[in-house]
């Protein structure tokens, strides 16, 4: 049965979920992503970033609600869109930005680019794959590890509305429920599937009307809520670890971008997207509520700004010194025997792209 | 894990149905058997070794491969999943990801482009973008031979090793496929496992019963030593090859006849050995003509063995089209005993 669990960030809360302290990292952590998210976007315009940019502003609610939920020691299963989320479990923006810049310093080694990204020896997070929802099953088996070695941690995955369509959603879903596996299944649902409309997509009203499906609870969710969704998230999360099993949850927001950074988007409706940046704005609501409950000043949130930018201009100036790969190691690291990855790699490839 | 899954009673109650157990009077052990004994062996040597698969629980698999092995080693280690390929890969990507070291069983090898996305695109480049080893086994039976048609007659082998990232493994003797299973077991890398189904009860001999024989992956075995011609084969193709082999010689050819055992990377060291002695190379496979197995063996003999070679590089494979089932269609369509012989003797003539 599905459930809605929504409050819009004006409410007055009884009870706050989480210190003080740790809503204002949350709020840096927003601003953070979506700073970033604008600002790649501009230098690629600029003919400054090579390969291509997915851009996941207007979700950032629902990326860091969800990873906010989890422990280090948890793992995630992200989407290229998905980068916020993976910001949020700790990656460092320094290293992301080697990655986008395709250098060594980056967390694939330049072995992919953008958000085609992960840490799992650091972070615990998948290195994102474009076949969606290709992770939706490996979440399956890193529950499965969970749940036979007695640890108590939870793996969380994330896909769009688009990824809902493929059948190993239905599948990865469908078996963690019969073998009860603590794994947490978030649908990021922005309403497109690249140009896709959710009318063409499903007939059903909603994606957590699904979860009844497979027997497990499904949960609907406002994505302009950071703490709706970190509310849920963080009990669903905790049902797992608790041994009950899997839950879904949808968090609707809207892509206010295109697919990818060559896609115009004409195909959302202008009003659509004016009407949910007015209202929806996950980084701008949390802000207003943070300021109208008091847990912040004017001069906080200036100061998270600055910081903010001085953290991009730091990440930029470390991509853009990092070498890029040895073009002879190209073809190393498929085989774990060669020991590509055990080594430090070959810096030798200079600075400016040829 | 252990903890959770063995206990003295359930271990006792398991023990009649060790594979080692089902070895015939004589001693000796079916490909099948020799199989289980290895997955058997793995599973008590590491504790992280787990299956997961269709039907290999209480029903012991298709082909009873793992029969036994849920009283032995629980339901947590034999994992009955729903019929859901891709997500029987991805789930032991993911496992493997945290530690364990899963071996997935597919019915039949077809199945397998039921999984290709997570095998090809997941399993095969997950290691060379992130690191992170993936200790996987995929095995499953394969080849024709059998009448059992179009889709339950597939060679895979082809399609995963255009991907990259997956060792292939062919073995065609029962002491080659324990030692090299319990290779793949061990290895750090994905390996696809491809049992062939016309050898599982056919064919048996003495096979080593010391827990840690192991046969290299990616070495190939010279199984008959000629001077005349150099057969190049695996699977069930070289029970067929040496028995022409033993033909051609009662008529005066000398065959040699190299095993590839494993098919993905090649042994290129033994094959090219062996042509230098013959100077004449037939590659028979099931696979495909076309992009096949074969393609890849002939064009490296064409390259790197250029000068030794007195006639052309030739194959018999069949074409890129269905196994078919009728006796007298699948016969025509798989190379037969015959057929090499024929390909021979036309190869010696040059």
């Amino acid at each position: 049965m599905a459930t809605e669990a929504s409050a819009a960030p004006s409410d007055a809360r009884g009870v706050r979920l989480l210190p003080d302290d740790e809503l204002v990292d949350m709020l840096h952590m927003l601003k953070l992503c979506r700073y970033f998210d604008e600002r790649v976007e501009a230098l690629y315009r600029q003919g400054r970033l090579p390969g291509a940019i997915y851009s996941g502003r207007g979700q950032e609610g629902t990326h860091v609600g969800t990873a906010w939920a989890l422990r280090p020691e948890d793992s995630l299963f992200p989407t290229h869109r998905d980068l916020s989320a993976q910001l949020t479990k700790g990656l460092d923006l320094r290293r992301v930005m080697a990655q986008f810049w395709g250098r060594i310093d980056g967390y694939t080694r330049g072995r992919d680019g953008n958000s085609h990204i992960g840490d799992w020896q650091g972070n615990r997070t998948f290195t994102v794959m474009s076949h969606l929802p290709i992770a939706y099953p490996v979440a399956v088996g890193a529950a499965l590890a969970y749940k036979l070695g007695g640890r108590d941690n939870v793996a969380l995955a994330i896909c769009g509305d688009g990824a809902t369509s493929n059948g190993r959603w239905h599948e990865a879903i469908n078996t963690s429920a019969v073998h009860r596996l603590p794994v947490v299944w978030v649908v990021n649902n922005n309403r497109f599937a690249y140009s896709t409309p959710n009318e063409l997509e499903f007939a059903v009203a909603t994606i957590a009307e699904r979860a009844a499906a497979y027997g497990i609870p499904g949960v609907r969710v406002g994505g302009g809520d950071v703490l709706a969704v970190y509310e849920a998230t963080h009990a669903a999360v905790e049902r797992a670890r608790a041994g009950e099993g899997p839950t879904l949850i949808e968090s609707v927001s809207l892509r206010w971008r295109g697919h990818a950074g060559h896609d115009p988007a004409k195909y959302v409706p202008e009003e659509m997207l004016q009407q949910h940046v007015a209202n929806d704005d996950p980084v701008r609501n949390f802000e207003e509520y943070l300021l109208t409950e008091g847990v912040i000043t004017k001069e906080d949130v200036e100061q998270i700004e600055r910081r903010v930018e001085a953290e991009f201009e730091e990440g930029y100036e470390f991509a853009l010194a990092s070498p890029f790969p040895e073009p002879g190691d190209a073809t190393k690291g498929l085989w774990v025997e060669d020991g590509y990855w055990t080594s430090e790699p070959g810096r030798g490839g200079g600075t400016e792209a040829g | 894990m252990m903890a959770t899954t063995v206990d003295v009673g359930s271990a006792a109650a398991g023990h009649g149905a060790e594979p080692r157990g089902k070895r015939g009077d004589d001693g000796q052990a079916t490909y099948l058997i020799a199989i289980a004994e290895a997955l058997w062996e793995e599973m008590e040597r590491d504790e992280r070794v787990y299956m997961l698969g269709e039907d290999i629980g209480v029903y012991g698999g298709a082909f009873k491969v793992t029969e036994g092995f849920l009283d032995r080693f629980g339901a947590d280690r034999v994992i009955d999943m729903p019929i859901a390929e891709e997500t029987i890969v991805g789930t032991a990507v993911g496992s493997a990801m945290e530690g364990l070291r899963p071996v997935a069983e597919f019915q039949y090898a077809d199945f397998m482009s039921s999984g290709f996305d997570s095998i090809s695109t997941l399993l095969g480049r997950y290691h060379y973008r992130s690191g992170v080893p993936l200790p996987v086994v995929l095995r499953g039976p394969s080849g024709g031979y059998v009448r059992a048609s179009s889709f339950h007659s597939v060679n895979p082998e082809p399609w995963f090793a255009y991907g990259g990232g997956i060792k292939i493994v062919a073995p065609s003797f029962p002491a080659d496929a324990k030692g090299l299973m319990k290779s793949a077991v061990r290895d750090d890398n994905p390996v696809m496992f491809l049992e062939h189904k016309w050898i599982y009860r056919r064919i048996k001999e003495q096979v080593p019963t010391d827990p840690d024989f192991l046969v290299p992956l990616g070495s190939a075995n010279v199984r008959r030593e000629g001077t005349d011609v150099t057969i190049v084969t695996y699977g069930a193709l070289v029970h067929k090859s040496l028995e022409a082999a033993e033909n051609l010689a009662q008529r005066g050819i000398s065959a040699e006849v190299v095993d590839l055992r494993t098919v993905y990377p090649i042994d290129e060291e033994t094959v090219l050995a062996s042509i230098a002695k013959t100077s004449r190379a037939l590659v028979v496979t099931e696979s495909y003509r076309f992009v096949g197995i074969g393609a890849e063996v002939g064009a490296t003999i064409a390259e790197k063995a250029f000068d030794q070679l007195d006639a052309p590089v030739t194959r018999l494979a069949p074409p890129n089209m269905p196994v078919p089932f009728s006796p007298t269609l699948e016969d025509a369509f798989l190379p037969q005993i015959a057929d090499i012989e024929l390909a021979v003797e036309e190869l010696s003539a040059w």
